[in-house]
């Protein structure tokens, strides 16, 4: 219980710091909040209308907080004039895409990462090891836009399976599984290669302890199969930093996103909050970095109960904490 | 797989032959001799002490007898036969049907040898399943009657703990619960009992030698501790320097030992007759290089017996008075150059107890007068 709400005050510290702070950052950017929202040189109609929906808007940084929080709770979440479009609604339209690729970014990355890393362990310094090690470097040293282009020239110009630069639109897998796979495969590959390259070290170097360690010495001397010591009595204990790095990535995954959005689409979330930044439309501005902080600390608060699922030893620690 | 469990349980002859193994290991200073021309065999049923210090070898000898030393830079050499099949340089997926089914091992350290992330039932089930294909309501009652059988306390309910929950003591019975879940005919305990504390360290050591005459298995029980293997093993060998130095049936040992070596051992050992004070006799200097061993003897720089031949030639193993009873030493305990080394060693040691005595008299004299502070005393313990 101490643990449960240790956490939960956790949560709301850095979800107030890191708003008021971007607040504060949108406000340095805008000399004159109010009309940059109304959309640049406007009738004084249009400013007028700003000011009725948010009249704390002219007032002090500490004054529009409490206010901006309590919107944002209570289910305001911004509006953004130049598009007539309000906040909710925009999530509703530019969440998903971003939430697919980022899924599948993950489930990519884990795909290659898990078994890449369990076999370089296996085989330490062996040939598929050091390969595993050149590659995973290189893929590491290149921003997401490098592997976005490498794709776009390897895969995307050589065959006709997937749309092109920006082609990419938003289909859901329930509407149509093939339409889906078409639209998010290569943007969610741009972002889970460099995902696999990352976690795959993490892994190896944790197997590589595990394997050294006494119970794989007793696993063995019981007869056990180097596939099962690995699988069932090795990666379990070698788990904990990649799950750690999992829950780190999400937020370097919504920096990645940004940059593949704009190159293949589908227009998600990251695609809209460089577009409001461009256009100062500051309370879009900050509706989807508060909701990305919140995603961010939500995935941090699975990894937390993760180690618990993995580890009992640390279940017991927390039920006697 | 069937051949082999035959032939470990019928074939006649002793159940382990070592002829000269060696285990050597190539890293960056050079060769490491950690087990370097070792012979010796063992009959089923039998109990063999290895006891040495650290770094003699013993541990790398069980591992590599087992055949769990296969990484990359290990050399082997020599002959292991096990009930009369060679099983020195097999795969481990030859060698996988005698891991736990055959030959099984107890580990020194209970706290991580066991799956810290697996339930202990589990642990117990998987050999049980593994090697005799037990189905797994068969296995899980096997397992509550092993851990009945190394008297584990509510054995059911130990089936869903993981080791966090289970002191030392249970641990331990839990790896010996594993090693004998298949019934091995050769059980290897390497330093069962250093990680344990001293109350527990006896019943341990109890349960190994009450399963083995239940179970008719072989034990080789490695240990740095004389004591230990006196009252637990039928034999005992005693190893330095990566090679073995002295062996003997335990109470021929015991009354007779040859190696000035295997007698340091058992000096270094503090006995409760002795009085207060005596100070504790040590083995000056430290265990041999084992990249550029010594030329003659391995043992010579650091024996108080040592003579000039003893540096320049090594000693083959010679046999003593009972047959069985082999050493390694020019000038064995009891012959006449040791015994006229052995008046001076003696005369050595009795002069240190007198002065120690002498200097805890006079220190508990001055703190009845209460003229020296009793830290001061400590500090100058060595000049008084």
């Amino acid at each position: 219980m101490r643990y449960v709400s240790q956490r939960l005050l956790q949560f709301f510290v850095v979800f107030i710091v890191v708003t008021f702070i971007v607040m504060v950052a949108t406000r340095i950017g805008s000399a004159d909040p109010v009309r940059d929202l109304a959309g640049g040189a406007v009738s004084d109609q249009q400013i007028a209308r700003v000011l009725n929906d948010y009249p704390y808007l002219d007032q002090s940084l500490f004054l529009q907080y409490p206010q901006w929080l309590l919107d944002f709770v209570t289910g305001n979440l911004g509006y953004s004039y130049t598009q007539s479009q309000s906040g909710l609604a925009m999530f509703q339209q530019r969440l998903p895409p971003t939430l697919f690729m980022g899924f599948w970014a993950i489930v990519i990355g884990l795909a290659i990462a898990v078994p890449v890393g369990v076999y370089s362990a296996y085989k330490r310094d062996g040939a598929f090891d050091r390969g595993a090690s050149y590659t995973s470097f290189a893929f590491i040293s290149m921003p997401p836009l490098v592997i976005a282009v490498a794709l776009l020239f390897l895969v995307v110009t050589r065959t006709s399976l997937f749309p092109t630069v920006g082609g990419s639109s938003y289909i859901a897998p329930w509407d149509s599984p093939w339409g889906h796979f078409r639209n998010f495969f290569i943007p969610s590959l741009a972002l889970g290669l460099g995902l696999a390259a990352v976690w795959s070290r993490f892994l190896r170097a944790d197997m590589n302890l595990t394997l050294q360690s006494d119970f794989i010495m007793l696993a063995k001397a019981k007869g056990v199969s180097p596939a099962r010591v690995l699988w069932r009595h090795a990666l379990r204990s070698s788990v904990l930093s990649l799950i750690t790095s999992v829950a780190l990535q999400v937020s370097a995954l919504i920096g990645g996103a940004v940059v593949v959005e704009q190159f293949f689409g589908p227009r998600g979330i990251g695609d809209r909050l460089v577009f409001a930044i461009q256009q100062n439309d500051i309370l879009i501005i900050q509706a989807i970095t508060a909701v990305l902080v919140v995603g961010v600390v939500l995935a941090n608060l699975i990894v937390d109960l993760l180690y618990a699922v993995v580890d009992p030893r640390i279940r017991h620690a927390r039920k006697l904490g | 797989m069937s051949g082999l469990q035959t032939d470990a349980r019928q074939s006649t002859g002793p159940l382990l032959e070592i002829t000269d193994l060696k285990t050597h290991f190539a890293t960056e200073r050079g060769l490491v001799r950690a087990v370097d021309g070792v012979t010796f065999t063992l009959e089923r049923g039998k109990a063999l002490g290895v006891v040495g210090e650290s770094g003699s070898g013993k541990t790398v000898l069980s591992r590599t007898i087992m055949g769990l030393l296969t990484a990359r830079g290990v050399e082997l050499s020599g002959s292991v036969r096990f009930a009369g099949q060679e099983i020195l340089g097999l795969k481990a997926k030859e060698m996988r049907h005698i891991w736990g089914r055959e030959m099984a091992m107890i580990f020194q350290d209970p706290m991580s040898s066991l799956n810290p992330l697996m339930k202990i039932g589990r642990q117990i089930v998987e050999p049980l399943q593994i090697h005799l294909d037990m189905p797994s309501d068969d296995a899980k009652a096997t397992a509550v009657r092993l851990m009945k059988d190394v008297r584990i306390p509510e054995a059911e309910r130990r089936l869903e703990q993981y080791p966090h929950e289970l002191s030392g003591g249970m641990r331990q019975r839990i790896m010996i619960a594993i090693a004998l879940a298949c019934g091995p005919t050769m059980l290897f305990a390497d330093e069962p009992t250093t990680a344990l504390d001293v109350t527990v360290q006896a019943q341990i050591l109890d349960l190994i030698g009450e399963q083995r005459r239940d179970r008719n298995m072989s034990v080789i029980l490695v240990t740095h501790d004389l004591g230990v293997v006196a009252g637990h093993t039928d034999e005992i060998a005693v190893m330095y320097g990566g090679r073995l130095v002295e062996k003997a049936p335990t109470k021929t040992l015991f009354a007779n030992m040859k190696m000035p070596y295997t007698k340091s051992l058992l000096r270094s050992i503090p006995k409760l007759d002795e009085p207060s004070h005596t100070r504790l006799a040590t083995i000056p200097g430290r265990p041999p290089d084992l990249v550029n061993p010594p030329k003659g003897c391995r043992f010579a720089p650091r024996c108080a017996y040592a003579r000039d031949r003893c540096h320049e030639e090594e000693p083959v193993l010679e046999v003593a008075e009972h047959p069985e009873h082999v050493y390694r030493c020019f000038y064995p305990v009891g012959s006449a150059e040791f015994e006229e080394r052995d008046e001076q060693v003696k005369a050595e040691l009795a002069r240190e107890a007198a002065a120690v005595r002498a200097a805890a008299d006079q220190a508990a004299a001055d703190s009845a007068h209460g003229d020296v502070p009793l830290a001061a005393q400590l500090m100058h313990g060595k000049d008084i």
